[in-house]
């Protein structure tokens, strides 16, 4: 029986409480415990990038994390961000540019692609490519995903108070 | 009065339908799935790579609290084998034939449980010795793969030539052959100025979806069972599960739930959804199986790799008078449709540019290696890999410039191959003509050969490489057709009810906008259903790049019947004849004034509720007007065929070998654009997947394993490293394909690794043979070249 | 084996009194840990121990001569911090280098050292900047510390000179002296995600058209990220014209102890370093 630990972290704006097993990852957390399945397994060992969420101010992935370590912290998934004005601006311009196909990589992308804008309101084109080379596509070929995020980051979709 | 101007939807740029679900994270892909009472399910994989089971023990896990079922094969009698060679069962009893081999299920509480499970199962081998290598499988005394007492399976019913072996092909460990031949190569020999020989070699690589393979199991109390599968191909899956279980058809459904990445990846039947099957009727509840990453790296289907031998040659002028080429194809342990990639191959051997006389010979040979499927090309990358390397050769052999010698030898419309192929349009010079001068392809060749001598370190080439492949479906199985069923409400929604799955290449989309094009009305008043094969019609499923041709074409069919009885009572309601009228934006217009005369809804809604009620509901079945091959293969075996041309600019650095996609300029013969936004993205995917096959990915296999089961090792393009693109349409307005539309998921895939083989010969003047062009590669081709020229 | 007990401690003695009980794994940033324990190659111990509380682990900032790096850095912060900007540019360099914006967010610089892979991308900048590992234990009741060059503190592929009961606590790096120049290589068959099929730094004094005090480090060449002493020896003081760059990359090629893997061939990456450690000379001679 494995050991288990009590967390309270505020997720999506909501303060939150789990008990976790210790062992457990918080992308494990997030699907099997809190149930919420817009956040991917696609490897594992943070290679793709499709499990990207942001931690206080950060993307990082979550396989790689341990849940316990979630404790007192503010994390933020793709189903945080369809109140977000970026990340509303962010959605819309993938629906628009065509940057959605199967769509299994697309909760990752976005909520990396907040992430940056939040930190290069204005990016390059080399700047997104960069920002997003953590997180892999098999379908688009990336152009229309580097597409939406520029279109997002004209549509004054930067960080900064509603 | 209101007047309404004809507005199309043709080549615009549309969004597709399920992107604001995916965008938001809210679609539910099968991993996503949840059942009431659903128990989870892990298989436990050979560790050797061929050897006997002397005896497997189960006791140990199934006594593990949690755990409700552990099987093996001697828990499933009635299993039968599956795959198009009927040489494989899901559970493995006697022998295992590769790392990937089931040996035991089990299913439990969660997926925890379930692996630790694993761990206590004890599996007893006797190892035999490994074989690895085709040539040496093929050779007289090598261990016999196949050994079982197997009584030889009837071919399987889709198949035509190119049978499965029997039993005696079988000890000499050959699981297929292939034979074509047109016209008489001695005499193409006889009449060439110039032959080139050479022996290419292409890898393994693998699909990658970013959703990994995954499915769920149920029984109805009345023994009907329920599939939530990923499968390409639902009406032939749910045929295969009866005989797999012994089970009657009509007993079984299928649910698609939407899929997270196909590439022909599920074009076949795997052991693990058998499994899941017994899993579930072992317990009475539903199972669920996901693969991990790793799991799906060893155990899903690979691209076919073949060692492949070709001979040309041409005349002086550039005429092209032969090819002869032979295939060894590593078929691994059990036969899937990798094996009949040889049914795409011999179609670019033999017709791409004009070929008179061509010999084709295929023997895919049982290995201890990991098997292959299909995988977006289907085997049309390796062949063009060949055929464009040796158009170069050829014209560097006889002086001629490389794009002039592909020029000459372009076939026209209205031609037909000697293998029987009619190319009712064909835009391959145009496709030439454009790709090589949106590119500058002419001027910075001829700079890169003059330069190739410079001792820069970074050096700039330019490739060209065309490509044929079917674009109007392929007749291989019975029927090539699909069944639409279309209702429109009472407030002019339509459902359209389609066999055609939507496998994220945004078929949904495309189906949707013929539909409201027939019809006049917005695409958000189309409800497409596609995944359920209790409600849709049948179709063959998708594979070939014919969705959109033959799933549009029965969605055009269904949407004019419904079209024609809509004009038909609003003639009766207004007394005009029916042919002034039309459909535009929710209306019925007067043809040629565009005058609005009445709503449709109204329309119908007055239909519905009268005397005579009626309702608008629709059907049609569509069957391409292609045919099968007979047993020459020979025939025109799709209502369309595509082209595409390719030139692609590297820069390569010789002191590491790093060869950068600068850009990729590409000229796509697709009859017609429907969905410009969807289009480009296939082109821009298809391009990134090109680029890998060629670069940057290797299924790194040695002794039957495969060493680089994960993304750090088997490397995907990532964003910072895709070219620059450039992408030209060539519309050719076939008069079968929808609305003038021909198919292209395959095609941008197809003619990367070509060009770039050329791009690089250009820059460096070294010509390499080998998949993939990796740095370390490329460097040991410019060591090894600077070294015979030193010798020399 | 699963973990039985799990701590959080908030001060450092805490910490090292749980890690004086033994059986204990750390947890920093989990970026490796996690994937590692999810595939099997690694078990966890009977405690798992989670530092990111403990404050002397944190932050970047002067001191004794240089810079202290606290092991919990992230290479998100080294990335973007002024001081090593300013300071030790190499080692900004190879942290750009680093996988991705999500794995510089999370792995930490004493993760990192603590691994000792012989590919670690971060080491290599370290070793040519004669960085030192500060270590911290409990052994007899109070805490102690001490400081190992990091040159001496990898002995073996994941091996480190730190005891099962000292915690990493920092990076030491002295503010190299007037004239310092350093160059940073890292090769792969992708800018991220990769795990280095080589790297290289290059660091010393120049001084006319040679380099003085000179440090080379090879990174996936050898089974630990490897200070190159034989083409220290070669390098340093020689007049850096075209025959002598050859011979030092030379020395370099011939020094280096590359294994074949899936992602290289020895004699490739023998190859690489020869081509590579010229090119890098020639940079800093013509600079």
């Amino acid at each position: 029986m494995s050991l288990k630990r009590e967390i309270g972290f505020v997720l999506n704006g909501i303060r939150t409480r789990a008990t976790v097993p210790v062992e457990m990852s918080t992308l494990a957390m997030l699907r099997e415990i809190v149930g919420l399945t817009g956040t991917k397994y696609a490897c594992g060992e943070g290679e793709c990038g499709a499990c990207t969420i942001i931690v206080d101010g950060l993307s990082t992935c979550a396989c790689l994390m341990f849940a316990v370590d979630c404790e007192e912290r503010t994390l933020t998934t793709i189903e945080g961000l369809v109140r977000d004005p970026v990340g509303e601006k962010l959605e819309q311009a993938f629906v628009d540019c065509g940057a959605v196909q199967c769509g299994f990589c697309t909760p990752g992308m976005v909520v990396q692609a907040k992430h940056l804008l939040e930190t290069h309101p204005h990016p390059t084109r080399a700047e997104i490519e960069r920002g997003i080379e953590g997180n892999l596509c098999r379908c688009t070929g990336y152009v229309k995903i580097i597409d939406a995020i520029e279109k997002a980051s004209r549509n004054g979709a930067q960080g900064g108070p509603r | 009065m209101k007047v309404i101007e004809k507005e199309s939807l043709i080549g615009k740029r549309i969004a597709k339908l399920d992107a604001p679900e995916k965008a938001s994270g809210k679609t539910r892909y099968v991993h996503d799935l949840d059942l009431s009472g659903q128990l989870y399910a892990r298989i436990l994989r050979s560790t050797r790579v061929h050897a006997r089971i002397k005896r497997i023990d189960v006791s140990r896990a199934r006594a593990l609290p949690g755990v409700h079922a552990v099987l093996t094969a001697a828990d499933v009698p009635y299993q039968r084998p599956l795959g198009i060679g009927k040489d494989q069962l899901p559970l493995k009893g006697d022998k295992v034939r590769s790392r990937r081999d089931e040996i035991a299920a089990v299913a439990a509480e969660s997926e925890a449980v379930a692996n630790a499970a694993l761990a206590l199962i004890d599996v007893e081998y006797e190892d035999l010795p490994p074989l690895t290598d085709p040539a040496e499988a093929l050779m007289p005394g090598a261990p016999v793969i196949h050994d079982e007492k197997m009584p030889p399976q009837a071919p399987h019913e889709s198949l035509k030539p190119g049978e499965p072996g029997d039993a005696e092909a079988h000890r000499h460990n050959v699981a297929m052959t292939f034979d074509y031949a047109q016209g008489d190569v001695a005499v193409g020999e006889a009449e060439s100025d110039v032959i080139v020989d050479d022996w290419f070699r292409l890898h393994y690589v693998t699909h990658c979806c970013m959703g990994v393979s995954g499915v769920i199991a149920e029984f109805d109390p009345s023994g009907n069972l329920t599939l939530y599968s990923n499968t390409q191909v639902p009406f032939l899956h749910k045929r295969e599960f009866a005989e797999i279980l012994g089970m009657d058809p009509g007993r079984i459904r299928i649910i698609q739930p939407p899929i997270g990445g196909g590439f022909g990846s599920k074009l076949d039947i795997y052991p693990f959804e058998p499994i899941c099957v017994f899993l579930a009727k072992a317990t009475d509840r539903p199972v669920k199986l996901v693969f991990s990453r790793e799991e799906e790296f060893v155990a899903s289907p690979t691209r076919q790799p073949v060692l492949l031998r070709l001979r040309s040659g041409a005349k002086k002028d550039g005429t092209l008078t032969f090819r002869v080429c032979e295939t060894l194809h590593d078929n691994g342990a059990y036969t899937s449709w990798g094996a009949t990639t040889p049914f795409v191959m011999m179609q670019t051997i033999s017709s791409l540019y004009r070929v008179p006389h061509c010999k084709y010979h295929t023997t895919a040979v049982y290995t201890n290696n990991p098997y292959a499927g299909s995988f977006r090309g289907y085997g049309n990358l390796q062949a063009t890999f060949a055929v464009e390397q040796q158009m170069d050769k050829l014209a560097e052999a006889l002086g001629i410039d490389p794009l002039d010698m592909r020029l000459k030898n372009a076939q026209d419309p209205g031609e037909t191959t000697p293998q029987g192929m009619h190319f009712k349009t064909c835009g391959l010079k145009d496709c030439l003509t454009q790709a090589t001068a949106a590119s500058h392809w002419r001027e910075k060749h001829r700079a890169a050969i003059a330069a190739q001598k410079a001792p820069t370190r970074y050096k700039r080439g330019v490739g060209v490489a065309s490509m044929l492949h079917v674009g109007g479906g392929a007749k291989i199985y019975p029927s090539d057709g699909c069944g639409t069923i279309l209702k429109i409400d009472d407030f002019a929604h339509v459902t359209l009810i389609t066999g055609a799955s939507e496998i994220g290449q945004g078929s949904e989309t495309v189906l949707a906008q013929l539909v409201c094009e027939e019809l006049g009305i917005p695409l958000d008043a189309v409800t497409v259903v596609n995944n359920d094969t209790d409600i849709t019609p049948w179709d063959v499923g998708v594979h070939a790049s014919r969705t959109t041709f033959i799933g549009g074409n029965s969605a055009i069919g269904a949407a004019r019947k419904a079209k024609a009885k809509i004009l038909a009572a609003a003639a009766k309601v207004t007394g005009l004849p029916e042919a002034g009228l039309e459909l535009r934006a929710g209306h019925i217009v007067r043809t040629e004034s565009g005058e609005a005369l009445m709503n449709l809804a109204k329309l119908l809604r007055s239909l519905h509720f009268s005397d005579k009620a009626d309702l608008v509901m629709t059907t049609h079945y569509y069957e391409p007007p292609s045919h099968h091959q007979d047993k020459a293969f020979k025939g025109d075996v799709s209502a369309a065929y595509a082209w595409a041309t390719q030139v692609v600019e590297v820069e390569v650095d010789t002191e590491t070998g790093v060869v950068r996609l600068v850009k990729v300029t590409g000229a796509h013969d697709v009859g017609r654009v429907l969905n410009r936004l969807g289009i480009e993205g296939q082109i821009e995917g298809g391009i990134v997947m090109g680029q890998g096959y060629a670069m940057t990915e290797e299924l790194i296999v040695q002794d039957g394993i495969v060493r680089n089961p994960g993304f750090r090792d088997y490397k995907l393009v990532t964003a910072p490293e895709i070219p620059e693109m450039d992408i030209h349409f060539i519309e050719t307005m076939d008069g079968e394909g929808p609305q003038g539309a021909k198919g292209v998921g395959e095609a941008p895939a197809i003619c990367v690794a070509a060009a770039t083989a050329n791009a690089i010969c250009n820059a460096t003047g070294v010509r390499i043979y080998e998949l993939p062009f990796t740095p370390e590669n490329v460097y040991r081709a410019l060591v090894a070249a600077r070294a015979e020229k030193a010798a020399e | 084996m699963p973990v039985e007990q799990y701590w959080a401690p908030a001060s450092l003695p805490a910490a090292l009194e749980h890690l004086r009980g033994g059986d204990v794994t750390i947890l920093a940033g989990g970026t490796d840990l996690m994937p590692q324990s999810h595939a099997g190659r690694v078990t966890f111990k009977r405690g798992l121990l989670n530092v990111r509380r403990v404050p002397e682990l944190h932050g970047i900032a002067p001191a004794g001569g240089g810079i202290r790096i606290g092991a919990l850095c992230t290479i998100s912060e080294l990335l973007h911090d002024p001081l090593v900007h300013a300071h030790f540019g190499i080692l900004a360099e190879a942290c750009d280098h680093f996988a991705s914006d999500q794995l510089r967010n999370a792995a930490t610089i004493g993760g990192n050292v603590c691994n000792a892979s012989p590919a670690g991308d971060t080491l290599v900048p370290l070793l040519a900047l004669d960085g030192e590992a500060e270590l911290a234990s409990k052994a007899d009741g109070s805490v102690e510390r001490r400081r190992v060059p990091l040159a001496d503190f990898f002995v073996g592929p994941g091996k480190t000179m730190r005891a099962p009961d000292e915690l990493l606590c920092a990076i030491w790096l002295p503010v190299p002296p007037a004239g310092f120049t350093a160059r940073f290589f890292k090769f792969g068959t992708r800018p991220a995600l990769d795990i280095a099929a080589i790297s290289i730094s290059i660091a010393g004094v120049r001084s006319r058209s040679t380099l003085t005090h000179a440090r080379v480090a090879f990174g996936a060449v050898a089974p630990v990220p490897m200070r190159a002493l034989r083409t220290e020896a070669a390098l340093e003081g020689t007049p850096l014209d075209e025959a002598g760059i050859v011979r030092i990359a030379g020395v370099a090629r011939d020094e280096v102890r590359p294994i074949d893997d899936v992602r290289a061939s020895a004699w490739y990456r023998r190859e690489l370093v020869f081509n590579m450690t010229r090119r890098m000379l020639d940079d800093v001679a013509q600079a």
